[in-house]
């Protein structure tokens, strides 16, 4: 006979207040510190290289970041994407680490496609197309085979990487278009256009998912996997879809870096970094401290302007790479320990 | 809610006949019937494995059946999809709540039909909180404010958020899977008056709970499974908590416990005031050499922590362990090894035993000191542990190289103690050692208890199968609300006497409304 099969009052009446309302406490100060930390550690580093380099706080220079940040930023966008579909687990949840490799291989695909004497608009639909062909490759590996995103996305970014080196031989493909150089100039009010581009994107990305129910519905997937099914809802069709539209991104981010190069280069790979970097900090951005677009957009322009800010100073920029893996461990480690807390 | 819904008691809402399932070689179901009146609260009771869950998920449609007919509103259905469950209008308020945390309350009630500003393809997130707000104010009377996040919520109002979410389809079945489980006193008795109001509202409800008290209080019917069949079903008023319990048990259980002759020797184990605030108060008891003593207590009795602080999962707050003759402080579990104390915890495929290793690691991997010389593994006296180890406990087996995966639910368990024998451990915690397990190894695991104390160990059991802390052990201590409330001696009591002290006898029976 089961011990629990009359039914008495087994609670104690009182203390009502359940334990897990009152250890929300700790959790929500731990995040405000975190948001508020965050912009106050944005704040505090404008200020820094306002005050220490000269040129730092200008229209020019504003405008110049934009500009270099909208590649990272349309790149950090997708992957941010699949890290709300996914859920941000580290280990676990959505990742794209073939985001950077895919544009590379779109940039490469793009200048093969003008060096063999094609007009931009077949240039621009073979590069978006490769990068979304990609994005399929992603979610066929996650979601039909159920590959962890983190082992499916690293395998393809070698794959990606090494066509990148076929195609393009290991050498420059240089391109050169009207449409490139309209891309690469500076735009109204004397901003670069890619700067430009980069605020509309957001401006989609951010109309999309933050404001339709599919971006809802992308949030219930990768947070509560078990919700969103019980809410009948697509879960694999909605996670194939995001690793489909980081591939867009890379495509489109490989458009653009072929106009602010001239070309296509190699060493896309090197982008990796800075956008996981991107994506993952931008959740500090965050009400709910979860990704969001405009979170990320804030996070690509504060690693712009640190860049930006070192370069200004004349601060070896290998240092950047070490500031971003911190940033990493930090923000990774901030996150988890506030989860943990939660749960 | 749905315009045509017939008179209450006209009918049936559901009426499931013969359902047979199997699960492999195991029978979930073998003939269960259940038969629910259109617009009464009808109770679904039974222990463990009786196939309340497998019967829930036919009706979810989750698990088709073998054999056996589904009748809704007197429409037969052979095979039910999720979806098509729901188009039927059955809905299922789970135990665990299935809404995002970092969600508003809003956002969480209509996910999956969202409401869009008109014209646009945009959330309409105002129109979703004010709906939310008017909807929650007029059934329940519960105000949130409008930035309030799942994760804010206390447990009742996300269940309150839950069942809003089934009303929001217009359900004509809703199912309440073990709803009180995780709810306290106060918001049980809300969730009571709520359900007999949606029941009032022509709603047809299914409520599964293992509180006999809560069917007696709320349901118009209850059905009892037992071993994958219904034993009956019976008006609620005219049958008692008692009555249905009874109908609950297996009867024939009484050779199911080896008789063995007691020999009490020096406390090996002693407790003594031992408290932690909120979960336990002042305990104190010992367990002799050669001895075993069973622990019961209803969840939240401080049972399950007790045992944890024994093992150092957990710090007490104050009080005295005392174990093999000298007092202790265990700040974590190795702490507890070394003094030769062994858990076997009740989430055996979690913390208990490895899967995916043999049955030689599983067995020695506590031990792994015993056999190691000059930093190298001695494998042949690991193997000659294991085998005799397999003989004694008799571990059915293919072998000691086999996977604890290949190994039945029963035997796992043998390996999980054989694990504690092979360390040469001497108090043995049991937390419900035979849960999972199938009626012929639950008799093997009380031979091998037996088998414990008869060469000398402290057996402490935890267990919230009373026939089996009975037939066990030789002395019972009952936790409620966190003290001992009651100590039996085994062979001079019965469940239905352990369960009265356990449940707070008449005490728990007033609560209910």
């Amino acid at each position: 006979m089961s011990v629990n099969a009359l039914f008495t009052s087994t609670f104690d009446t009182d203390s009502e207040t359940p334990p897990a309302k009152r250890r929300n406490w700790g959790g929500q100060a731990a995040a405000i510190a975190l948001r508020g930390g965050s912009f106050i550690a944005f704040a505090a580093i404008l200020l820094y290289f306002s005050i220490t380099a000269p040129f730092f706080f200008t229209i020019g220079n504003i405008g110049n970041v934009l500009g270099q940040s909208a590649i990272l930023g349309v790149l950090a966008i997708g992957l941010t994407v699949v890290i709300i579909a996914g859920g941000s687990n580290v280990v676990t949840g959505g990742i794209d680490l073939s985001v950077a490799a895919n544009m590379g291989l779109s940039a490469a695909v793009y200048a093969t496609v003008i060096q063999l004497g094609y007009g931009d608009g077949l240039a621009v639909l073979a590069a978006i197309s490769t990068g979304a062909l990609i994005g399929a490759v992603n979610a066929f590996a996650v979601v039909i085979v159920g590959v962890v995103p983190l082992l499916a996305t690293l395998a393809v970014m070698n794959v990606v990487a090494g066509l990148e080196l076929v195609l393009t031989q290991n050498t420059v493909v240089p391109a050169a278009t009207d449409f490139l150089s309209f891309l690469s100039a500076a735009g109204p009010f004397g901003l670069p256009v890619l700067a430009y581009v980069l605020l509309v994107f957001t401006a989609i990305a951010t109309a999309v998912v933050q404001f339709t129910p599919m971006g809802l519905r992308l949030y219930a997937t990768g947070e509560f996997p078990d919700a969103a099914r019980a809410a009948g809802l697509p879960v694999k069709g909605l996670i194939a879809g995001s690793f489909l539209a980081s591939g867009f991104c890379a495509g489109l981010a490989g458009i653009l870096s072929v106009s602010y190069l001239s070309g296509s280069t190699t060493g896309a790979g090197d982008m990796l970094l800075p956008v996981v970097v991107t994506a993952l900090l931008g959740t500090v951005f965050s009400r709910r401290l979860v990704p969001t677009i405009i979170g990320t957009l804030l996070s690509a322009l504060l690693v712009g302007f640190l860049v930006n800010g070192f370069q200004l100073l004349n601060i070896s920029s290998t240092l950047v790479n070490g500031v971003q893996g911190l940033l990493i461990i930090l923000v990774v480690s901030a996150t988890t320990l506030l989860r943990r807390q939660e749960n | 809610m749905s315009q045509s819904i017939p008179a209450a008691g006209s009918g049936f809402a559901l009426n499931i006949k013969g359902a047979v399932k199997h699960f492999g070689g195991a029978r979930a179901l073998s003939g269960a019937s259940l038969a629910v009146r259109h617009g009464t609260v009808h109770g679904l009771v039974g222990q463990n494995g009786a196939g309340k869950s497998t019967l829930i998920k036919v009706l979810a449609g989750l698990h088709r059946l073998d054999q056996g007919s589904i009748e809704i509103d007197g429409q037969q259905h052979d095979t039910l999809t999720p979806h098509l469950a729901e188009e039927l209008g059955i809905h299922f308020i789970h135990q665990d709540r299935l809404l995002v945390p970092t969600f508003t309350v809003g956002e969480a009630l209509f996910l999956g039909r969202e409401p869009r500003i008109p014209g646009t393809p945009f959330l309409d997130r105002r129109a979703m909180q004010r709906q939310a707000a008017e909807i929650l104010d007029r059934y329940f009377g519960l105000r949130l404010p409008n930035s309030a996040l799942i994760a804010d919520l206390s447990t009742a109002e996300k269940q309150i958020v839950q069942i809003t979410r089934a009303l929001l389809h217009g359900p004509k079945i809703l199912v309440f899977d073990e709803p009180t489980a995780a709810l306290v006193r106060r918001e049980a008795d809300i969730l009571f008056s709520l359900i007999r109001r949606l029941r009032d509202e022509g709603i047809t409800i299914i409520y599964i709970s293992h509180y006999l008290g809560e069917i007696e209080a709320l349901c118009d019917e209850v059905t009892i499974l037992r071993n994958g069949i219904d034993v009956a079903t019976l008006a609620v008023r005219d049958t008692s908590a008692a009555a249905i319990a009874s109908l609950m048990i297996e009867r024939d259980i009484g050779e199911m416990f080896p008789k063995r002759k007691l020999a009490t020797g020096a406390p090996v184990l002693s407790v003594s005031r031992l408290s932690s605030p909120g979960k336990y108060q002042d305990v104190s008891f010992h367990v002799g050499q050669g001895e075993i003593v069973g622990v019961t207590g209803l969840l939240g009795s401080g049972a399950k922590e007790l045992l944890r602080a024994l093992f150092g999962l957990e710090a007490p707050q104050s009080g005295e362990i005392v174990a093999g003759g000298k007092p202790v402080r265990f700040k974590r579990p190795s702490d507890a090894v070394r003094d030769h104390l062994a858990l076997v915890p009740e989430d055996r495929r979690g913390n208990g035993i490895a899967l995916d290793l043999s049955v030689t690691e599983n067995t020695t991997i506590a031990s792994l000191r015993r056999f190691t010389h000059l930093g190298f593994l001695d494998r042949a006296g690991e193997r000659a542990e294991v085998d005799e180890l397999i003989e004694r406990l008799q571990v059915k087996t293919s072998g000691r190289d086999a996977l604890l995966r290949s190994l039945s639910g029963g035997n796992q368990q043998k390996v999980a103690i054989a694990k504690w024998l092979s360390r040469h451990s001497e108090i043995y915690l049991l937390d419900e050692p035979t849960v999972g397990v199938d009626v012929g190894s639950k008799v093997e695991i009380y031979r091998l208890i037996g088998d414990l104390a008869a060469r000398g160990a402290g057996v402490l059991v935890l267990s919230t199968d009373l026939a089996e802390l009975v037939g066990i052990t030789d002395r019972i201590l009952v936790l409620f609300r966190g003290r001992v409330v009651k100590e039996f001696v085994s062979s001079e009591t019965s469940p239905d006497a352990v369960l009265a002290e356990a449940t707070g006898s008449l005490e728990g029976r007033r609560h209910v409304s």
